[in-house]
């Protein structure tokens, strides 16, 4: 009974230290805290996103403010395909290597792509309802996106059901650099099958002068704060990853010492 | 050209709450998906701390 006191004490000590303190955001035991920076950063990213979004960026005469969604849509699905590059990119040096910072990196990234990429299924079916009077059309780019949304959840189950973590990681990195493919196809579908989807305004399929200087300006920044919340979102997901190895390597070698005290005349 | 007027004055308005729509599901999706994180974070460092503890408890002989 004693004993089992012993290990409740340092419960409520842990809760203590776990207190939220602001300066932990900048700074930890002397170091430069660079996860806390990149969350103020992207914080601060986000609000004067949202201020040009309301404020600076112009109505547009046919749409009006629903067009404004666009600001967030659009950003989310590059943001997204930026993602499952990482993934592809992490997941080809993973067989090279056979490194786990890589395997962890193609984790964290197919999982911050597929909530980037649900989102912006999401709000483009929020666009579509006043503009196209309809959530969902069959259109190649819609089509082909929603393959994409599969693939990658595809992938997160795989790796979830893999017999063992190293496994997961090789059926991952072959899902992830096969998977790939249908970014290209989502990126060109707008240019191989023409429909009612408008054409990209950005990268290089846009036409010159598709988008007002001003609009133009605001969905930049706008993929700048994306990009930085997306290297925050992946940064964190792989310190919970780092967490997660560090816990069953303890699990690990407390089995390993339960066996062999186990074991007669060791 | 008076359509288009009326057009420009009536949409802007008329489509706000799906404007709403689209930037709350993100922004509650967002803060959903780093709440998940940070508590599963804050979880497993807490079972690496019980157990080391109970590790640390194993280690050292019964007679101390």
């Amino acid at each position: 009974m004693a004993g089992t006191e012993e290990i409740q004490q340092p419960t409520s000590e842990i809760a203590f230290q776990s207190k939220f303190r602001w300066s932990d955001m900048i700074r930890v035991d002397g170091r430069i805290n660079l996860r806390g920076c990149l969350l103020l950063v992207t914080g601060i990213l986000m609000l004067v996103n949202l201020y040009m979004i309301f404020m600076v960026a112009p109505t547009d005469a046919v749409l009006g403010h629903v067009q404004r969604i666009f600001y967030f849509h659009v950003p989310l699905a590059i943001v997204s395909f930026v993602a499952f590059l990482a993934v592809f990119i992490a997941s080809i040096a993973y067989v090279f290597r056979r490194e786990t910072k890589w395997d962890n990196l193609a984790h964290a990234s197919a999982e911050i792509g597929v909530v980037f990429i649900t989102l912006a299924l999401v709000t483009g079916m929020i666009w579509a309802k006043p503009v196209w009077n309809a959530w969902w059309l069959w259109t190649p780019r819609l089509t082909t996106t929603l393959i994409l949304w599969l693939i990658y959840v595809a992938y997160l189950m795989i790796r979830s059901y893999a017999p063992s973590p190293s496994k997961a990681a090789i059926y991952g990195a072959a899902m992830g650099i096969i998977g790939f493919a249908d970014v290209v196809v989502v990126y060109f579908s707008v240019q191989w099958w023409p429909g009612i989807h408008p054409t990209p305004v950005v990268g290089p399929l846009a036409d010159t002068g598709s988008l007002d200087g001003t609009m133009r300006s605001v969905l930049l920044f706008s993929m700048l704060t994306f990009l930085a919340l997306l290297t925050y979102l992946i940064m964190e997901r792989m310190a919970l990853q780092d967490t997660v190895d560090q816990l069953r390597g303890i699990r690990f070698s407390l089995r390993r010492a339960a066996r062999q005290d186990a074991i007669p005349g060791d | 050209m008076p359509d288009l007027i009326a057009l420009q004055i009536e949409l802007p308005s008329s489509n706000l709450p799906w404007l709403f729509a689209a930037f709350a599901v993100s922004w509650a999706v967002f803060f959903l998906y780093v709440i998940y994180v940070t508590r599963r974070q804050q979880e497993m460092q807490n079972q690496i701390r019980q157990l080391r503890r109970a590790m640390e408890q194993q280690e050292t002989p019964e007679g101390d």
